[in-house]
């Protein structure tokens, strides 16, 4: 479902991400850990089609990133790490406007606005302005955003960064249950940077950690946990040094 | 086209939502209304003044269109080099502030699309200004004479000016996050692409060497209020429809640079 095949991206002198490769098949919740600066925001801006990688190609759901970006583009929701938002639309509003840039078919789009809001709690704040609520709903309206379309692929970079623990625990909840939504005859594929290591534990399934731009750990969560090691030790080794563990081969199917 | 009218329709709405586009409103409905009104208490002195010396030959030549409509719009070309700043400072550069980029550039809209639809909210803005301005000449058809066609033609010179300001606002909101900055680039952007027809005949009063009247030509050229000059005299030349599509072309081009610019950094 997603394919990233060498990315790299440069910013001057700066490599921040360095030949990263990996899949992710269909219905697959993979964590994406790493230190902060580690390329993890730069690797989801360019699978999301707004930076060009450098080097490097990669698919969303079959369609390349460079040769049909909007078909590619159209197959992915995005939460970005400040969740894109107009303070002064209300919240039914925005998700309309969403809907439309995001070639929601006229007939469908009052219906797709309607289950964005039911499914992530929106329904009695549809008609408020966004600036007037809280932080966790804002978070909500992000998550909204990035589902209306009923993309088969949600990427989502510190959904639940500022939040207080009610919030994480809420927003959590809804990230697990958009994970494991149906999306026609398949599970929706997600991909989600977090710094929360129990975030990881649990909704996703398989590790991805990244180091100085390169991947370090690709792993199922299930075998990394087999080895005795919490997941903050084996994030703090992976992460430590030069000592890389080489990346193993995850059990692929192609997308 | 269904995107175009979808970030429009999104901008207009915001713009309305926020103070912005009521004090633009208030503003200019007030000056329009000082300027027009200071423009027909002094046509009324001209005429009595004139009458009093019997100057029959100058009081025959007097006239609404020329002697108040096109000063009229003349000084609003002015108003509008501060106030069509003030309507688009907040194009692009709100949305990078917001962090609302992120969601135009992840969407399956092109670039372009982008930029025609934010250039046609702010048109649409400048277009329900000029038709607010034409109230004050319609009302001197009601007591006067003017002749419709040259007052049309005024009018249609304001709205070209205007959306060549327009252009040149949304580029200058391109190139920073910040609406302030925006607003005073495009504001000096504007304020010198206007004074380059005084610039030429500086050049020319001074008396330069021979190069002098062909760069003057050029500066003069350049001048949006040489070419709206000849338009609200009710005089349209193909060479200022020309100028205007260039104007507006040309930054249109320019802004759609400066948005993309964000991939290649």
């Amino acid at each position: 479902m997603i394919e990233a095949r060498g990315l790299s991206k440069r910013y001057g002198e700066l490599l921040a991400v360095d030949g990263v490769s990996f899949s992710v098949a269909p219905g697959e919740v993979v964590g994406f850990l790493g230190p902060n600066g580690a390329g993890k925001t730069t690797t989801m801006r360019i699978l999301t089609g707004f930076l060009p990688a450098t080097d490097g190609s990669a698919a969303i759901a079959g369609h390349d990133l460079f040769d049909d970006p909007l078909a590619a583009r159209r197959s992915v929701g995005y939460l970005p790490e400040t969740p894109p938002l107009y303070p002064e639309m209300s919240v039914e509003g925005f998700l309309d406007y969403v809907a439309k840039l995001k070639d929601v078919p006229r007939r469908v789009r009052a219906q797709s606005v309607a289950r964005a809001l039911e499914r992530c709690g929106l329904r009695d704040v549809r008609r408020r302005v966004i600036g007037a609520l809280s932080k966790g709903y804002r978070q909500r309206v992000g998550l909204a955003q990035a589902i209306v379309h009923d993309p088969p692929v949600l990427i989502l970079d510190e959904p639940t960064v500022g939040l207080d623990p009610i919030q994480i625990r809420e927003i959590r909840a809804l990230i697990a249950d958009l994970a494991s939504e149906r999306q026609g005859d398949r599970a929706r594929t997600v991909i989600l940077s977090t710094h929360i290591l129990p975030e990881v534990e649990a909704i996703c399934r398989r590790v991805l950690i990244i180091h100085r731009g390169r991947i370090v750990v690709d792993r199922p969560l299930e075998e990394l946990k087999r080895g005795g090691a919490s997941l903050e030790e084996i994030f703090a080794r992976a992460t430590s040094g030069e000592a890389h563990e080489a990346p193993a081969a995850p059990p692929e199917v192609r997308a | 086209m269904r995107h175009v009218l979808a970030i429009a329709g999104r901008e207009l709405q915001s713009l309305f939502a926020s103070p912005v586009a009521y004090t633009v409103l208030t503003l200019f409905a007030v000056l329009a209304g000082f300027f027009f009104l200071t423009g027909v208490l002094q046509f009324q002195e001209y005429i009595i003044r004139m009458q009093s010396f019997q100057l029959q030959d100058q009081l025959a030549e007097l006239n609404l269109n020329d002697h108040v409509i096109a000063p009229f719009l003349h000084v609003m070309s002015v108003v509008l080099l501060f106030l069509v700043p003030a309507i688009t400072m907040g194009l692009f550069a709100a949305e990078k502030a917001n962090g609302t980029q992120e969601l135009l550039l992840t969407s399956p809209i092109t670039i372009w699309q982008l930029v025609i639809g934010k250039f046609l909210a702010a048109a649409a803005f400048v277009a329900l200004l000029v038709a607010l301005l034409a109230l004050f000449p319609g009302l001197l058809f009601w007591y006067g004479n003017p002749e419709l066609g040259k007052t049309l033609t005024g009018l249609v010179g304001l709205l070209l000016v205007g959306l060549s300001y327009a252009a040149i606002g949304a580029f200058a909101s391109a190139v920073t996050s910040s609406q302030l900055i925006a607003f005073f680039l495009a504001f000096v952007m504007l304020l010198v692409l206007w004074m380059l027809g005084f610039l030429a005949d500086l050049g020319a009063a001074g008396g330069g060497g021979a190069g002098s009247d062909a760069v003057g030509d050029v500066l003069r050229y350049l001048s949006s209020a040489e070419h709206f000059e000849s338009v609200v005299m009710g005089l349209v030349d193909t060479k200022d429809l020309a100028y205007f599509a260039a104007i507006v072309g040309s930054f249109l081009v320019l802004t759609k640079a400066a948005v993309e610019s964000v991939r290649w950094r």
